[in-house]
C-alpha cells in the first residue's frame, strides 16, 4: 500500500509540473489578469538529473566485482519564483528523488555489523522523496530598501571555504548519497538540508557594506531524519538497528560499536552495544546565529555567533550512558551518539592582493576562524586498565580514569579553534589551452584544527585513531574550460599530512547546439597510509559516476 | 609619396612628368579609398559583392569579407540623437575646471562632459576623448536589458559551424558621483569616491542561473576595482581579481572590459587619436532582436547609416593585458562606440565588434539612444556572439541595491529589484 502510495505520487510529481508549465507558458484558464501575472511576474525553471554510480575499487571479501553499482539516483527539482510585488518575493522548488540500491552492501552490512541481531542495513529505497512538501520555500520581504527578511525553508551558508565546511554548519548536511570530498559531483549546496526559519539581513552602511544579520532556526517544524550525518553509523531513534551511510566507512576497515570496550581480538564481543543518537540532528531544537559584516579599504570581514548548529559527521562522539549486564556473560553499554548543541564564535575575510612589492600577484586571500569553545571528544585509555588497581584489563581500551575512577560517560570538552585559510588565483596557461584567454581557476586551501587545551586519550572513538593538538587538511582545485566552455574539467584534490588523500577529478560536456544539457563524468578516490584514520576510511569506496543533467 | 614626386622634379623635370602621370593612373585603378567611399553612399543604395569597395574601412574586415562573399546591405538615413539638457547643462557648470593629472587622471570632474572643447591637435587628444567617452550620457542608473522584451539581456553563442546556446542575463549599472535627472545630485553622500557599481546576473541556464558579480570602479586611479561574485552552487561570495577583467566570459567572446565596448580603468592605458573616419552604423535599430538566419550573426532586417567618429586606439600600460591594441570608433555626438576592433600580442586581427543603436523613451516621454543588439566575431577561432541589451535608463534605484547583502539574496531565476 504504502509502495503504491509512492508511486502514485511520484507519477503525480511531474505531471504536476507539466501542467503548471503549461499555464505558464501557453494559456490560461484564469483570465488575462492572472495569465499576465504568470507571463511576467513568474519564471519557471529546475533540472531533471540521473546520477550513476560504479565502484572501482579493487574488491574485498564482501565486494568481490569490479564493476558494482552504487547509486542510481534519479532527481527531478522544480523551481518557481514569483515577482509579487516590489517589496515581496516568493521562491519555491519541490525535489522527488528515485533512489535504487545496490542490494549487496546492504548484505554486507548486515555481516558484518555485530551483533547481527541489533544491526540492520539500510533500506533498498532508503532515499526516495516523493513528497510535496517544500524543498526550498522563501518569503522575501523588502519593507525598506536596507532591510531584507526571508521566512521560510531555507539554506543559510555563513563562511568562506569550498568543497570542506566549517563555518556551513547552519543547515545540516546529508551525507548518505554524498561521497566525502567530492564537490564535483555534488556541490555543498545539493547535499545541505534547507530548514525552517527567518534570516534579516539590515544594511546599517551600504557603501561600506556594513550590514547585520540575524537568523533564527526553530528547528521543530523541521523533521529529524536519519540519513543526517549518516558518515557515522548510529542506531536510529528507536529501533536500535546501527545504520550507516552509503559512504560510512567500509564495513572492514571502521571497528563495530563496543568493540573498543571489548577484546577486538577475541571470538565473541564481550560488550554489546546499544547506540541511540540523540535528537535533534536535522534541526528540531532552535538555532541562533547573528553576525556583522564590514569593509575597510579592499578588506571585507565579518564577526558573528552561532548558538546550536549541525555537526559534521565527523564531530559527532559517542557518550557512555549507562553499563549494565547482558546475556552470556556480555555487557551492554548504552552508548549516545551526541553533538548536537554548541556554540560558535564565528570569523570570516576576504581581501584581494594585487601586486606584492612589485611581483603580480592577483590573487585573492579568504579565511575562515571557528572557535568552539568546550567542543567534546571521546576520551579513554588505551589500553584499557582497571581504575581502582591500575591493572591492564586485557582489552584494547577502556574508560579514562579520574583520580581512580571511571569516567562516567567517556567525554571531554576542549576549547578547539578551526580556521580556514584560502587563496583564489585565475591564470593563464595559454599553452594548454585553445583560447589563451581562458583563464585556470586555481584554488588553495589549508584546513586546521587546533585543540587548545589538548590532553592525551582523545581518540575517534570508532577508529580509536588518536587526534593530535594539531590536525591539518590542504585542498587543491583548478578547473578550466575548453572549446567555449563546452569542455569543462576540473579536479578537487584534498591531502591530509598525516598520509591520506582524496581525488575527485571531473569532466563536464555540454553540447554546442544545446545549453541545458550537461554530462558529468567525474571519479571519487581515496587512499592513504591505512583504512582507519581520516579520508583513508573510504579508501575502498573509490568510484566513478556519470551524471546526466537537463535543465529547464 | 609626395615629397618623393617632388624630389624627382627637382632632379629631372621630365621624369617627374612621367612620375606623376603613373602615380594618376595608379589612382585611378587603386580601389576606392575610404573619403572617396563615404562621400558616395547615399540613403537607399544596396552594398554588395560586387560593390564591396564602397564600404571598405567602414566596417570591419570580418563583415567586409562576409559582404565579399556576398551578403548586402542597405544604407539608410543617418538618425541624429541630440544630448539631454541636463547633460549639456552640467557640462557647461562643471567642464570649465577640468583638467588631467600627470598620469592621465581626472582632475576637479563633477559631471557632464569633461571636454567639451578640444583642439585635435592637443598631445592629449587622445585621453580627453577617452575620458569624453568614459563619462558620456548614460542616465543616472539604468537596466541593461530592461528594454528588452522579457526584461532580459538575450545572448546567443554561435560556433564556427553554426551550432548555438543561448544565455539570460540582466545587468544594472548605477553612477553614482554623476546624477542628472533624479535626486539627490549632482552626487549620491558617501558615494562620491564611485564612479560606478555594476549588478551583473545570469538567470539562464538554471546552472547559471543566481550568478552575481557585483563590480565597484573607484575613481581612485590606484585603487582596482572590486569584484564579488556570489555563486549559487555554494550559496556564498567569492571575490575576484583584476586579473578576470582579461578572462574570456565563456562560452561568449566578451571579457569584462570588452562591456560596453571598453570598460577598462582609463588610467591605465594610454589612447591615441588616429583621426576623424565616417563608418558604416546603425543608431536606430528597428528590430529587437534583428532578424538572422540561425548559426549566423549577419542582420537581415537591418539597414546602415554613415556616422561620422572620431578614431581612439587603445594600448594597456601592463604589457600583460590581453589586448595589445584596441581601436574605438567614437560617435561625435554621443560618444558611443560602434566599432571596435581588436588585434592580439602577434599583432594579427583578433576580434571585432559592432553595436547597433535604438531609439528609447525615458519616463518623461524624451527620446535617448541605448545599445540594441551587439555583435562580437573573433576571426581567429570563428566563434560569436550576439547580445540584445537594451537598456531602461533612469530606473530610480537605491544605491544600497549594489551592495553585498542583495548577493546574498539572490535566488536562482529571481530578480534583485
Amino acid at each position: 500500500m504504502e509502495q503504491m502510495r509512492k508511486k502514485i505520487l511520484s507519477l503525480l510529481g511531474p505531471l504536476l509540473i507539466l501542467l503548471t508549465t503549461s499555464h505558464v507558458q501557453a494559456y490560461s484558464i484564469f483570465g488575462d489578469e492572472v495569465e499576465n501575472f504568470l507571463k511576467e511576474k513568474v519564471t519557471f525553471g529546475g533540472f531533471i538529473e540521473n546520477t550513476t554510480g560504479l565502484s572501482i575499487s579493487h574488491g574485498d571479501r564482501h565486494f568481490n566485482t569490479s564493476n558494482r553499482l552504487d547509486m542510481q539516483r534519479f532527481t527531478i527539482q522544480p523551481e518557481f519564483n514569483m515577482d509579487m510585488a516590489g517589496w515581496a518575493k516568493f521562491f519555491i522548488s519541490w525535489r522527488f528523488v528515485k533512489e535504487i540500491r545496490y542490494s549487496a552492501e546492504a548484505k554486507s552490512r548486515r555481516k558484518t555489523v555485530s551483533p547481527a541481531a541489533n544491526a540492520g542495513p539500510l533500506d533498498n529505497t532508503f532515499y526516495d522523496e516523493d513528497s510535496f512538501k517544500p524543498w526550498e520555500a522563501v518569503l522575501d520581504l523588502f519593507p525598506t530598501d536596507l532591510l531584507k527578511i526571508r521566512l521560510g525553508r531555507q539554506f543559510i551558508s555563513w563562511g568562506e571555504t569550498d568543497g570542506i565546511r566549517l563555518l556551513d554548519v547552519i543547515n545540516p548536511q546529508d551525507l548518505t548519497f554524498s561521497p566525502p570530498a567530492a564537490p564535483n559531483l555534488f556541490n555543498l549546496d545539493e547535499t545541505r538540508i534547507p530548514s525552517w526559519g527567518l534570516r534579516t539581513l539590515y544594511t546599517v552602511r551600504p557603501v561600506s557594506n556594513t550590514i547585520f544579520e540575524f537568523f533564527a532556526l526553530p528547528g521543530f517544524w523541521d523533521q529529524a531524519k536519519q540519513r543526517v550525518d549518516e558518515v557515522v553509523g548510529a542506531n536510529d531513534t528507536g529501533d536500535l538497528k546501527v545504520r550507516y551511510g552509503r559512504w560510512s566507512a567500509h564495513p572492514e576497515t571502521r571497528i563495530a560499536f563496543g568493540r573498543l570496550f571489548a577484546n577486538p581480538i577475541g571470538p565473541a564481543p564481550v560488550v554489546i552495544p546499544s547506540v541511540s543518537r540523540q535528537l535533534p540532528n536535522a534541526g528540531d531544537a532552535w538555532k541562533i546565529g547573528t553576525r556583522i559584516t564590514h569593509n575597510i579599504g579592499e578588506l571585507n570581514f565579518g564577526l558573528g555567533y552561532i548558538w546550536g548548529f549541525n555537526p559534521q559527521g565527523a564531530d559527532q562522539v559517542f557518550k557512555l550512558i549507562q553499563t549494565g549486564p547482558g546475556p552470556g556473560g556480555t555487557t551492554i553499554a548504552r552508548i549516545r551518539l551526541v553533538n548536537d548543541r554548541t556554540n560558535i564564535f564565528a570569523g570570516h575575510f576576504n581581501y584581494t592582493v594585487g601586486d606584492l612589492v612589485g611581483i603580480p600577484l592577483k590573487t585573492a586571500i579568504r579565511g575562515e576562524v571557528a572557535f568552539y569553545p568546550d567542543e567534546p571528544y571521546n576520551i579513554s585509555e588505551f589500553p584499557g586498565r582497571n581504575c581502582a588497581t591500575g591493572a591492564l584489563t586485557g582489552l584494547r581500551a577502556g574508560p579514562r580514569c579520574k583520580r581512580g575512577v571511571e569516567d562516567s560517560d567517556g567525554l571531554v570538552e576542549k576549547n578547539t579553534l578551526r580556521y580556514a585559510l584560502g587563496f583564489d588565483r585565475s591564470t593563464f596557461i595559454p599553452f594548454l589551452q585553445d583560447d589563451p584567454w581562458r583563464a585556470f581557476s586555481m584554488s588553495f586551501q589549508i584546513f586546521q584544527r587546533i585543540i587548545l587545551d589538548h590532553e592525551g586519550g582523545i581518540r575517534n572513538f570508532s577508529t580509536a585513531e588518536k587526534i593530535k593538538q594539531v590536525s591539518t587538511n590542504l585542498t587543491f582545485r583548478v578547473g578550466t574550460g575548453y572549446l567555449g566552455d563546452t569542455i569543462l574539467p576540473d579536479v578537487f584534490i584534498a591531502y591530509d599530512p598525516t598520509g591520506y588523500w582524496a581525488v575527485n577529478p571531473a569532466v563536464s560536456y555540454i553540447p554546442p547546439w544545446n545549453e541545458k544539457i550537461k554530462l558529468t563524468l567525474t571519479a571519487a578516490t581515496y587512499g592513504g597510509r591505512n583504512k582507519f584514520g581520516s579520508i583513508g576510511l573510504f579508501s575502498e569506496k573509490d568510484s566513478v559516476f556519470l551524471k546526466m543533467r537537463y535543465q529547464f | 609619396m609626395k615629397s618623393g614626386v617632388k624630389s624627382q622634379l627637382a632632379i629631372n623635370s621630365r621624369f617627374a612628368i612621367c612620375g606623376l602621370t603613373l602615380c594618376l593612373a595608379l589612382l585611378l585603378c587603386l580601389p576606392s579609398g575610404t573619403q572617396a567611399a563615404e562621400a558616395d553612399l547615399k540613403p537607399g543604395d544596396t552594398i554588395g559583392p560586387n560593390n564591396w569597395q564602397r564600404v571598405q574601412g567602414m566596417v570591419g574586415e570580418n563583415l567586409l569579407n562576409r559582404i565579399k562573399a556576398g551578403y548586402t546591405i542597405q544604407i539608410k538615413p543617418t538618425k541624429t540623437y541630440r544630448p539631454l539638457k541636463e547633460y549639456i547643462d552640467a557640462t557647461e557648470k562643471y567642464s570649465g575646471k577640468v583638467g588631467l593629472g600627470p598620469n592621465g587622471e581626472l582632475l576637479n570632474y563633477v559631471a557632464g562632459q569633461p571636454f567639451p572643447k578640444f583642439d585635435l591637435n592637443d598631445p592629449q587628444i587622445g585621453q580627453k576623448l577617452a575620458w569624453n567617452f568614459f563619462w558620456r550620457w548614460l542616465g543616472d542608473d539604468y537596466k541593461t536589458g530592461g528594454a528588452v522584451k522579457g526584461g532580459k539581456i538575450v545572448r546567443s553563442v554561435i560556433e564556427r559551424d553554426g551550432s548555438e546556446r543561448r544565455a539570460d542575463l540582466v545587468s544594472y549599472f548605477i553612477f553614482p558621483r554623476t546624477r542628472y535627472t533624479s535626486d539627490p545630485k549632482p552626487a549620491i553622500p558617501g558615494y562620491e569616491h564611485i564612479d560606478y557599481m555594476q549588478l551583473r546576473v545570469d538567470s539562464y541556464p538554471r546552472d547559471a542561473a543566481g550568478t552575481t558579480t557585483l563590480e565597484i570602479r573607484y575613481d581612485d586611479p590606484k585603487r582596482p576595482d572590486d569584484l564579488y561574485i556570489y555563486i549559487p552552487s555554494i550559496r556564498r561570495i567569492r571575490r575576484a581579481t583584476t586579473t578576470q577583467r582579461c578572462q574570456t566570459l565563456a562560452p561568449s567572446e566578451f571579457n569584462l572590459d570588452d562591456i560596453n565596448s571598453f570598460n577598462g580603468k582609463v588610467t591605465d592605458f594610454n589612447y591615441k587619436y588616429l583621426g576623424d573616419k565616417k563608418i558604416l552604423a546603425n543608431i536606430s535599430q528597428e528590430h529587437l532582436p534583428f532578424g538572422r538566419k540561425q548559426g549566423d550573426y549577419l542582420p537581415q532586417d537591418e539597414k546602415w547609416e554613415v556616422v561620422d567618429t572620431y578614431v581612439l586606439e587603445i594600448t594597456p600600460k601592463d604589457p600583460s593585458y590581453c589586448y595589445p591594441r584596441k581601436v574605438l570608433h567614437l560617435n561625435k555626438v554621443t560618444y558611443d562606440t560602434h566599432w571596435t576592433l581588436i588585434w592580439d600580442k602577434r599583432g594579427e586581427y583578433w576580434k571585432e565588434q559592432f553595436g547597433f543603436f535604438t531609439p528609447v523613451k525615458l519616463h518623461d516621454g524624451r527620446e535617448v539612444w541605448s545599445v540594441g543588439d551587439v555583435v562580437i566575431v573573433n576571426v581567429q577561432n570563428g566563434r560569436s556572439t550576439i547580445v540584445t541589451a537594451t537598456r531602461a535608463y533612469n530606473q530610480g534605484y537605491p544605491a544600497s541595491m549594489w551592495s553585498l547583502a542583495t548577493l546574498q539574496s539572490i535566488m536562482r531565476g529571481g530578480s534583485v529589484e
